[in-house]
């Protein structure tokens, strides 16, 4: 069975080095406009905000890909959301069917970032230094966010 | 696009004239002077005449990252802004943690120098390489997070980041800090008034450009092998759950914790302040800085209190410990309050709390008056009275407008001078230089009056077990001067030491820029950016003269409490500071020390 990355703001606390790993791991550069998973500071709750890909079950930003341009796909391996670059023309309209806001378009080149998994082994969940980012089974995740919910 | 970790240019805004221009950059001089305050040094040197008034449309804001600034080099996101400060009259600078420094990265800036006075007030957006001088008409006034809320709102980004001023700043008060995101500040100096004074009321970065290193495998194995490290420090992790706060069981104990306008070093009620009770008592998350593993910054709140819910990112140690311990407030409530007070105004909380420590002291010895204070019950101890004082600073009023214009001035003004502790205008940290004779040397030598950060050598005087002597003090304060105009160039958070040593910064520098810095060379150009700031004062007048501390501490012994008994030798201390710094006994740096250094 596939895992799938979970991220617990409680535990978050806005050091960005999510967003260090995944910009210079895939781009070999650092640029947070450039990585998959993004930490937004709210001053108005105190609270530090991880937003990634959730690799929903039913995967609403493929449904919503038109049909012409199809540039994503499900990895069957990871199931991780694969983003055809040289498909995607960055319409935006996976963006908006995101039901987490975890999807944002490469700030110059004509596609979209989602999150890879990189492969099966995140580099944001191995360097979060909070162990604020999981990377389960869909079950245990289920449990997780389950209890999560029961605490608030 | 950011190579070799520099951006290779500088952003320069005039507000008088609003042209906006971008000013090459070589690598070379992030070689010779590191980066940030070391820079700011220079242009700082070059650019504004050092017998300015602080206030005048001459002088400049020179903001400045360090080479890593936005690469995953952890601890590294400091960014340093240096001007001529209308509190002290001399060179000054400040460093400010968290997300600005490195935003200002990503949009392709390595600096931003500010000059000139626009006549309306206005606000300053930079995006990417679109710049823009915006009307501030709707932001004066405003207080700091209300400020960053309505610029988030009107340039519709969440993530934008914005270093601002308050109703203090807007107002000229000397003790105005620059704040980014809400909770970060440029605090000491006075910034926030030179801000002020030219009408501009924010700067507002969003940037998306990459920042390329040398190397990026190399780098991605330094670091990784470095997070081991913060969580193997014993100081980085009682950092991570205490914050800054951890410092007072230690210098309490030792007797020298700023009380009661450091009248008393310790006292039983500091206690409440203890590390362990901060964290069991008001804190509730962790917050960090751009890149930083320990996070040691705390968000504080206390539900129900005598003036509603409080809650804000801090109190750290130094403003603990000056609008605290020092105005004598005796439990959390009245911290936080005031603090959340110094956060919204835009107030430097450290030299806030220096005046109104020494307004109180004044009080209560009679020298101001009920009729002086409007009737405010100023004794030691009283938060309420406390916060009032610092609206009135705020806005000018009654003793507070004395206040506005710094320490010094208002105890003159009042007939008490040698009750202000301030050297050089700007008041004192936490620590009685009385209980750590280095500290004495550190705040009476500091090129921009009496700040700890110059050089922080009370740790390492307890640990060796010679805080009380003045022996050989010379070397350590030149020593940790020299590192720290080192680390704050390249952009370093002190906290961040902890875990992070020099061989390891050294091996960073080479994997960003591709150049490799030895020991020697990185010491050598921080001596010269330390003589640099020093010569910035000495062509203003500035000498032995100036390098002073009050009485109190070189005549009135510790009364009582583990430093009991102590005062400080200054001149004995100068004598050997300035031989082993190589300059002459009037503390200006010799000819020969000057050619040496190249400059």
């Amino acid at each position: 069975m596939s895992k799938v990355l979970v991220a617990d703001a409680k535990k978050c606390v806005g050091c960005r080095i999510c967003e260090q790993w995944c910009s210079m791991s895939h781009f070999r550069t650092g640029n947070p406009k450039k990585s998959r998973i993004t930490v937004t500071r709210s001053h108005e709750d105190y609270m530090d905000y991880p937003v990634v890909c959730r690799q929903c079950v039913d995967t609403p930003c493929i449904k919503a890909c038109p049909t012409k341009i199809d540039a994503l796909s499900k990895d069957e391996n990871t199931g991780a959301i694969i983003v055809d670059e040289e498909k995607c023309i960055a319409c935006k309209m996976c963006i908006k069917a995101c039901p987490y806001n975890a999807i944002k378009v490469h700030p110059s080149e004509k596609y979209v970032l989602i999150c890879d998994l990189c492969g099966g082994d995140p580099q944001c969940v191995k360097y979060c230094p909070e162990n604020a980012l999981y990377f389960l089974d869909r079950e245990e995740a289920d449990k997780l966010v389950a209890a999560t919910k029961e605490d608030e | 696009m950011t190579k070799n970790g520099i951006a290779g240019q500088l952003l320069r805004v005039n507000l008088t004239t609003k042209k906006i221009t971008n000013e090459q950059l070589p690598l070379e001089m992030f070689i010779d002077y590191l980066g940030g305050r070391g820079l700011g040094a220079f242009y700082l040197d070059k650019e504004v005449d050092p017998k300015i008034h602080g206030l005048s449309p001459e002088n400049k804001l020179i903001f400045f990252n360090g080479p890593f600034s936005g690469t995953m080099v952890p601890g590294n996101n400091k960014i340093n802004v240096a001007f001529k400060s209308p509190l002290t009259n001399t060179y000054s600078y400040s460093l400010c943690g968290g997300h600005f420094g490195p935003e200002l990265k990503f949009a392709g800036y390595d600096g931003l120098i500010i000059e000139g006075k626009s006549e309306e007030p206005v606000y300053l957006w930079i995006d990417n390489d679109k710049v823009e001088i915006k009307s501030a008409d709707k932001l004066w006034g405003q207080k700091i997070a209300d400020t960053d809320h309505l610029i988030k709102e009107e340039l519709n980004d969440q993530k934008i980041h914005v270093a601002c001023i308050g109703p203090a700043g807007e107002n000229q008060v000397n003790i105005a800090c620059v704040t980014s995101d809400v909770f970060r500040e440029f605090g000491r100096g006075g910034g926030g008034a030179v801000m002020g004074s030219k009408n501009l009321k924010a700067i507002a970065v969003r940037g998306s450009k990459d920042v390329e290193v040398a190397d990026p495998e190399g780098l991605m194995e330094l670091v990784a092998g470095l997070y081991p490290n913060f969580k193997k420090n014993p100081k980085a992790q009682i950092r991570r759950v205490e914050g800054t706060n951890e410092l007072v069981r230690g210098i309490n104990n030792a007797g020298f914790m700023c009380t009661k306008n450091f009248s008393e070093g310790t006292s039983e009620a500091n206690k409440e302040f203890e590390g362990s009770l901060f964290r069991e008592k008001v804190v509730y998350n962790d917050v960090s800085c751009y890149a930083c593993p320990i996070a040691c910054g705390k968000n504080s709140a206390i539900v129900s209190t005598k003036y509603g819910a409080v809650k804000l990112e801090g109190p750290e140690f130094e403003t603990l410990g000056l609008l605290g311990t020092n105005c004598g407030l005796t439990n959390w409530e009245d911290v936080l309050h005031v603090s959340a007070i110094c956060d919204a105004l835009g107030l430097d909380s450290i030299t806030a709390g220096g005046c109104v420590s020494l307004a109180m002291e004044c009080f209560e010895k009679g020298i101001l008056t009920l009729k002086d204070t409007n009737g405010l019950e100023l004794s030691f101890g009283n938060g309420k009275a406390e916060a009032e004082l610092l609206e009135m600073i705020a806005y000018k009023k009654g003793i507070g407008a004395d206040l506005a214009e710094g320490p010094a001035y208002a105890a003159e003004k009042w007939g008490a001078p040698e009750l202000a502790m301030h050297s050089k205008g700007m008041t004192f940290a936490v620590y009685d230089p009385r209980g750590a004779k280095g500290m004495a040397l550190t705040y009476a030598t500091s090129p921009k009056g009496a700040h700890h950060m110059v050089a922080p050598v009370f740790g390492g005087e307890m640990a060796a077990g010679n805080r009380f002597e003045e022996k050989g003090k010379e070397t350590l304060v030149r020593n940790t001067q020299l590192n720290f105009a080192a680390v704050d160039s390249l952009g370093f958070c002190a906290t961040c030491q902890n875990g992070f040593l020099r061989a390891d910064q050294l091996k960073a520098f080479k994997l960003v820029t591709g150049y490799e810095l030895t020991e020697e060379k990185m010491l050598f150009n921080a001596e010269r950016i330390f003589n640099m700031e020093r010569m910035y004062n000495v062509k203003n007048g500035f000498a032995r003269k100036d390098d002073t501390l009050p009485k109190r501490f070189t005549e009135e012994p510790m009364a009582f409490g583990e430093s009991k008994g102590q005062v400080v030798d200054l001149e004995t201390l100068l004598d050997n500071y300035y031989a082993a710094m190589g300059w002459n006994n009037d503390g200006v740096p010799t000819e020969e020390k000057l050619q040496a250094l190249g400059l």
